[in-house]
C-alpha cells in the first residue's frame, strides 16, 4: 500500500487481502477489540488504578477477567504474561533447577526448546512418526520418561506437550499424555498456543498442571503481545511466589507483564473468544473440505493428521514446485500470482511445501482460494 | 465542550472501525448491495458525529 503513516507503510492486509498466514489468523481482532485497544494505546494505560501488580488491578477489571479465564480453561489460577513463551519459561524456572531433565515433543515450537535451554535443562524429545503424518504418539512420553529415569536415575522435572503444533497442525491426545504424567507424578505443561482461544480446552480434564496460551496467536488479541499462564491449585504457590522485598510482585513474571493495550485487547476479545470456541467443529469441517479440494487439484498432498483436526494445514506441493523450476521468478511466482488475486500469507519463495490456515474464513473465501490455486495451475500447464 | 468533542471523536473513530470491519470481513470481493447500504449507514453516522464536533467548535 502506498499510503504511509509516521513514515511507515499502512498495513491493510486484512482489508485488501484474504490472509492465510497461520501465525496471524487466530490473532485477528474484531472491531470492538480494536476500539478498546485504540483507547488504551498509550504506554502503561492499564495502570491508572494500579494496586501494585497488574494481575490484581480492578479497574479495568483485570483481576476479575483472570478469574474467569482460569475457569474457562478449567484451571484454578491464571496470570498474564508477555506471551506463551514467557509463560513456559516462568514454569520451567520456577519448578526445575539447572541440570534437571525435561521431556517435550519433537514438533515443539522453538520457544519451548529455547526456554528449556535458558533454564539449563537437559532436553529429551518424543519423536514424531515422520513423513507424512508426523504425529506425536502419547505412549512416546512414557518411553521418554523411562529413558530419563534410566540415564539419570531420576524422573524428569517437567513434561511439555505441544497440544497443536505449528508445522503440521497436528492435535495430540493431551489427556493420554496427562494420564502418563499423573502415573509418574511428573508435572505436565500443556502448550496451547494454537488450541486455546480457538477450540474448547479444559486443563483439569486433560490432567494438565499448567496451560500456557498465546493471546496474539489464538485469542484475537493483538495490539502487542500477551499470554496467559493457567495453573492447577497444587502448583500455584510454587510458581506464583512473591519477591521478598516487593511482596506483591510475582517473581517469575518480574512483577507485572503486559502493561497496556495488548491486555485490554485480550479482555475485550474474551466474549468473542468464548463464543467462537463453540464453533470449533465447523472450523474443522471447513479445514477438511479445503484440504480435500487442494488434494483434488492433483500432485498436492496434505501432511499431518488425516483427516485433519485443525485449521493450520501443511501441504507438499510438487504441482507448484514443477512450475517454479521453469518460471523466471522461480519459487516467488506462486506468492506473486496469489498476491495478484488478493491472497496473502503463503510465504514468498515457497513452492515445495507451504502451510496456511483456514481459520474463520467464509465458505465463499475458501472456494475463491481453491479456484485461484486451480487457475494458477491451469495457467502454467 | 472538550469532553463532548473527545466523546464524539471516539464515536467517529469507532464508527470508522465498523466500516473497516466490513472491509475486513468481505475482502477481497466487491461489496454487495446490502453491504454498500451498511457502509452508507456507517458513513452517515460518521458525518453526523463530525457535524456534532463541528458544532461544538463554533
Amino acid at each position: 500500500m502506498a499510503q504511509t503513516v509516521g513514515g511507515l507503510e499502512v498495513r491493510a492486509k486484512e482489508e485488501l487481502f484474504i490472509n492465510l498466514e497461520p501465525l496471524q489468523r487466530g490473532g485477528i481482532m474484531p472491531a470492538e477489540t480494536r476500539k478498546a485497544a485504540l483507547s488504551y494505546i498509550d504506554g502503561y494505560s492499564t495502570c491508572d488504578y494500579c494496586v501494585g501488580t497488574l494481575h490484581l488491578i480492578r479497574k479495568p477489571p483485570i483481576a476479575d477477567f483472570l478469574e474467569e479465564v482460569a475457569g474457562f480453561l478449567g484451571m484454578d489460577f491464571a496470570i498474564l504474561t508477555n506471551g506463551c513463551r514467557e509463560a513456559k519459561f516462568a514454569v520451567m524456572h520456577a519448578i526445575t533447577k539447572p541440570g534437571d531433565a525435561i521431556v517435550m515433543d519433537a514438533n515443539r515450537h522453538y520457544t519451548s526448546y529455547v526456554a528449556a535451554e535458558r533454564a539449563g535443562l537437559a532436553i529429551y524429545e518424543v519423536e514424531s512418526t515422520g513423513h507424512p503424518y508426523f504425529q506425536i504418539k502419547p505412549e512416546g512420553y512414557a518411553s521418554a520418561i523411562e529413558k530419563v529415569k534410566a540415564e539419570t536415575g531420576r524422573l524428569p522435572s517437567l513434561v511439555l506437550l505441544t497440544h497443536v503444533d505449528w508445522i503440521y497442525g497436528n492435535l495430540v491426545d493431551a489427556e493420554k499424555v496427562g494420564k502418563i504424567c499423573e502415573e509418574y507424578n511428573v508435572p505436565f505443561l500443556l502448550n496451547t498456543a494454537y488450541s486455546s482461544g480457538r477450540m474448547p480446552i479444559n486443563g483439569r480434564n486433560l490432567k494438565a498442571d499448567f496451560v500456557t496460551c498465546s493471546g496474539h496467536k489464538s485469542w484475537a488479541a493483538g495490539a502487542g503481545t500477551v499470554g496467559i499462564l493457567a495453573i492447577g491449585k497444587d502448583l500455584t504457590e510454587k510458581v506464583i511466589r512473591s519477591s521478598k522485598e516487593y511482596k506483591v510482585k510475582p517473581i517469575e513474571i518480574l512483577g507485572c507483564s503486559a502493561r497496556g493495550s495488548s491486555t485490554i485487547a485480550l479482555m475485550a476479545s474474551f466474549p468473542f473468544v468464548k463464543e467462537r470456541v463453540k464453533h470449533w467443529g465447523e472450523e474443522v469441517k471447513k479445514a477438511r473440505w479445503f484440504s480435500a479440494q487442494m488434494e483434488a487439484l492433483g500432485d498436492i498432498e496434505q501432511l499431518g493428521d488425516s483427516p485433519h483436526n485443525h485449521d493450520l494445514i501443511r501441504f507438499e506441493t510438487p504441482a507448484f514446485d514443477r512450475i517454479a523450476q521453469k518460471h523466471r521468478r522461480r519459487g516467488y511466482f506462486l506468492y506473486e500470482e496469489l498476491l495478484e488475486r488478493k491472497i496473502a500469507g503463503v510465504k514468498a519463495g515457497k513452492t515445495k511445501a507451504f502451510d496456511l490456515s483456514t481459520y474463520q474464513l467464509t465458505n465463499e473465501q475458501l472456494k475463491y482460494i481453491i479456484d485461484s490455486f486451480k487457475d494458477i495451475i491451469e495457467k502454467y500447464s | 465542550m472538550r469532553e463532548k468533542v473527545v466523546e464524539k471523536t471516539f464515536e467517529a473513530l469507532f464508527a470508522l472501525e465498523d466500516l473497516r470491519e466490513l472491509l475486513r470481513k468481505t475482502a477481497p470481493f466487491d461489496l454487495t448491495k446490502e453491504q454498500i447500504e451498511e457502509a452508507k449507514k456507517i458513513l452517515a453516522k460518521v458525518r453526523k458525529t463530525l457535524d456534532e464536533i463541528g458544532g461544538e467548535l463554533k
